[in-house]
């Protein structure tokens, strides 16, 4: 892959990144500097980079990810909350019945664990196969299934609680 | 077979990976049928199809393409532009240096005319390094340096 095939391909999966690096990091700004760090490495190491081995979009959501975690490693506060988990930043068309479901989509997802958090994301938002999700992930292929499954039951149940306010 | 004889053995997990088209078409069939006698996975396969859903619409980041573009390019620009001053920089002082080492060991040439020539390099010199110093002290305090024309 050239690096303008690359460039361009990695500029359409930012936006999927970003949502992930949210999910991990717990803000927006945060996330943002984390797929910057991380779109500057994929770059970089664009030579170690195997299309027969997986999907530009596996790979790189790895790098997005384990960025993620060296920056929580050095700054992640204990029982620190998390601010804003979906991206605050509503566009004029924006129906109020929307913005109130991603409310509680947001409060929802805040209350699950981390890695809950993170396999919802890459299996519903950015639509990976059980597959890439182990890859990147790293976890036994076997596993993600039940994992994904208690996630979005937990998910479930802590968004009806919201909505039932 | 009513609910109560097949609460214990509901499909569980297998719900997800039927919505996923994750299961291989024996697990399919079963969860299918299953379905069509247990209201209770009926309902959480239903509630898990909503949230799905729910996640796929949401707004979970509203940063564009573009946006992501142009930090790409912003990266490589200023790692092109670094390297290009390395080089750019190391390459005057090395025609300096030679220069220099030169017109010092130019037997040629008297003291006072190496005096003439290293005042007028000299003074270059002194004006180009006040230039740049006068161009990076503005760079850092121009509000305007962002702004497109």
């Amino acid at each position: 892959m050239n690096i303008n095939d690359m460039r361009r391909e990695l500029a359409h999966l930012g936006n999927g990144a970003h949502a992930l690096a949210i999910q991990i990091l717990g803000n927006s700004d945060d996330a943002a500097d984390a797929v910057q760090d991380a779109l500057a490495q994929a770059l970089g190491r664009r030579n170690q980079y195997r299309p027969e081995r997986g999907p530009l979009k596996a790979w790189f959501l790895g790098i997005v990810r384990h960025r993620c975690i060296d920056l929580l490693r050095g700054r992640r506060p204990a029982g620190g909350s998390i601010d804003a988990l979906t991206d605050a930043a509503p566009g004029p068309e924006e129906l109020l019945e929307l913005a109130d479901r991603d409310r509680n989509l947001q409060h929802a997802l805040d209350s699950l664990a981390d890695e809950q958090r993170q396999i919802i994301v890459l299996r519903d938002y950015l639509d990976f196969s059980y597959a890439e999700i182990a890859d990147i992930l790293r976890v036994p292929p076997g596993t993600v299934m039940s994992r994904l499954h208690r996630a979005r039951v937990a998910l479930g149940k802590a968004y009806r609680k919201y909505d039932e306010r | 077979m009513n609910d109560r004889t097949m609460n214990e053995d509901h499909v569980g997990e297998m719900l997800s990976g039927y919505i996923d088209g994750e299961l291989t078409q024996q697990d399919r069939q079963r969860v299918r049928l299953h379905c069509e006698v247990c209201q209770h996975c009926r309902r959480q396969l239903e509630d898990l199809r909503t949230m799905r859903d729910r996640i796929g619409a949401a707004r979970l980041s509203t940063i564009d393409e573009n946006a992501w573009r142009e930090t790409m390019n912003d990266t490589t620009v200023r790692a092109t532009r670094g390297i290009g001053w390395l080089l750019f920089i190391g390459g005057i002082l090395l025609a300096a240096g030679f220069a220099v080492y030169e017109i010092i060991t130019d037997s040629s040439l008297s003291a006072f005319e190496k005096t003439i020539i290293g005042g007028i390099y000299g003074g270059l010199l002194l004006l180009f390094v006040s230039v740049l110093r006068q161009r990076l002290i503005e760079r850092k305090t121009d509000k305007y340096k962002d702004v497109e024309i």
